[in-house]
């Protein structure tokens, strides 16, 4: 795999097929935790981390047990039981291994335990054919960075307009809604880029 | 009969993948299992639990750790109830208690004070405050852009009609958010059941308050002379009250001019 071809898939992942602004996926943590930048870079990287590690195991899965007895069709449960079990032993062993990246991360991993966000990043990547192993997994990683991404640009956003004398009809939430909608709109005009 | 060996196979392989990740599972739980000091969850179970972070640390959780290793005293929390405070003292073997407290706002000037300029940007006190020092031409008048009520873990505080923040007794818990918050420092704690408050934090004399403000303290004396039990001392033009001393029979509510000493309610 070339150098050049990495980088298209990192590209096509994080910013033209961004999962929240593009193929609009998990946007309930996108909108839930994006209040303070420190609390969406959490879940930034909490997304990323497991998105990463679960795309291993359901492409081994997958193309292991699934393929092989012909049962393909049960990859979204499959995948849902894997996902949900590999949050909770990432949990459990980051609490032992390392308490620092448990009290970083602690908070969000149960939250995306089911998230779909994860599942469709993984789902899509993992089921469509001739794809290598390096390439899933190349290709979960940037959908993660894409989320890291759009949350913290929302987050902050946010944080600006929060102080801005909106009307009353548009403090708080509609004023998240209208941002999310303009920055998806910006993200927009990277399609077919690179494609 | 290839549907139902169809069928039996799907079911057999998640149930097998279930059963295989259940025992992946509860073998890590055994593996990895994180002794936790039992006397933290003790104490954790015994403080407040708001997670309000006045103590400074993330939440109670940390705290009850902190309490534990040594590192902080049970008085850095204000939200936890006196006799639950007892408890955790009995059970990390003594240490101070103290008594209940809540925050009050040192300034009832509000629309009285008066304005040195007008404002027009946006934001918070904090914002205003970073212009000149807040509109208000007191030091120590409370600016009225709500960065305390905003910051309020517990909806305590109010902006009242009058222009000034204001906390109600009964939701706070003490905690601290807001002392922290205020530019002006004029948030402070007071004992719970103390009666009366001086609701001004102006240093000054008689016609320079006059100027800045009509609800300020000009340091009359009259509270000082006039208190049946001798608890107000004056300290630098502002009267200070000595609430062992205080009985709560308002004298100085009523004659003070300015009306700033006000009932704590």
């Amino acid at each position: 795999m070339s150098f050049m071809s990495v980088i298209s898939i990192l590209f096509t992942a994080v910013i033209s097929q961004n999962i929240v602004l593009s193929r609009t996926l998990g946007i309930c943590p996108y909108l839930g935790v994006s209040k303070k930048i420190s609390s969406a870079t959490g879940m930034g990287c909490a997304v990323l981390f497991v998105l990463a590690i679960s795309s291993i195991f359901c492409w081994g899965i997958y193309n292991l047990v699934l393929v092989p007895l012909d049962i393909t069709y049960l990859n979204t449960m499959a995948f849902i039981l894997v996902i949900a079990s590999l949050v909770q032993l990432i949990e459990i062993v980051i609490k032992k291994v390392s308490p620092t990246l448990h009290s970083a991360l602690g908070v969000y991993l149960p939250l995306i335990t089911t998230n779909c966000a994860i599942l469709g990043g993984v789902n899509t990547t993992v089921i469509s054919n001739s794809v290598s192993f390096l390439e899933t997994f190349i290709t979960c990683v940037g959908t993660g960075l894409g989320f890291l991404l759009a949350i913290v640009i929302l987050a902050c956003v946010r944080v600006k307009a929060d102080n801005v004398p909106a009307p009353k009809a548009f403090k708080g939430f509609p004023l998240t809604l209208i941002s999310a909608g303009i920055i998806a709109l910006a993200f927009a005009g990277f399609a077919g880029v690179l494609a | 009969m290839g549907n139902v060996i169809n069928i039996f196979m799907a079911v057999g392989v998640m149930v097998a993948l279930a059963i295989i990740f259940a025992f992946v599972l509860i073998l890590c739980g055994y593996l990895f299992v994180v002794k936790k000091d039992k006397k933290i969850e003790e104490v954790e179970r015994l403080l407040a639990g708001s997670n309000c972070g006045g103590c400074g640390k993330a939440g109670c959780a940390q705290f009850a750790e902190s309490l534990v290793k040594g590192e902080s005293v049970v008085t850095d929390c204000n939200p936890t109830s006196v006799a639950n405070k007892k408890k955790i003292a009995e059970l990390l073997g003594g240490g101070e208690v103290g008594e209940e407290t809540v925050a009050v706002v040192f300034c009832n000037g509000g629309d009285a004070a008066i304005n040195k300029y007008s404002y027009q940007g946006y934001g918070d006190c904090i914002a205003c405050d970073s212009v000149s020092g807040g509109i208000k031409a007191c030091p120590t008048g409370c600016i009225g852009k709500k960065s305390c009520v905003n910051v309020c873990p517990h909806d305590a505080l109010i902006m009242n009609d009058e222009g000034y923040a204001h906390v109600l007794k009964d939701k706070c818990t003490s905690c601290g958010v807001c002392i922290e918050t205020c530019p002006k420092i004029i948030i402070g704690r007071i004992p719970k059941k103390a009666p009366v408050y001086i609701a001004c934090s102006l240093h000054c004399k008689g016609k320079e308050v006059k100027d800045l403000c009509t609800h300020g303290c000009i340091a009359c004396n009259i509270c000082v002379r006039n208190c049946p039990n001798q608890a107000i001392t004056m300290d630098n033009d502002l009267p200070v009250i000595d609430y062992t001393k205080c009985s709560g029979c308002m004298v100085c509510v009523q004659k003070c001019p300015t009306k700033c000493i006000k009932v704590h309610e």
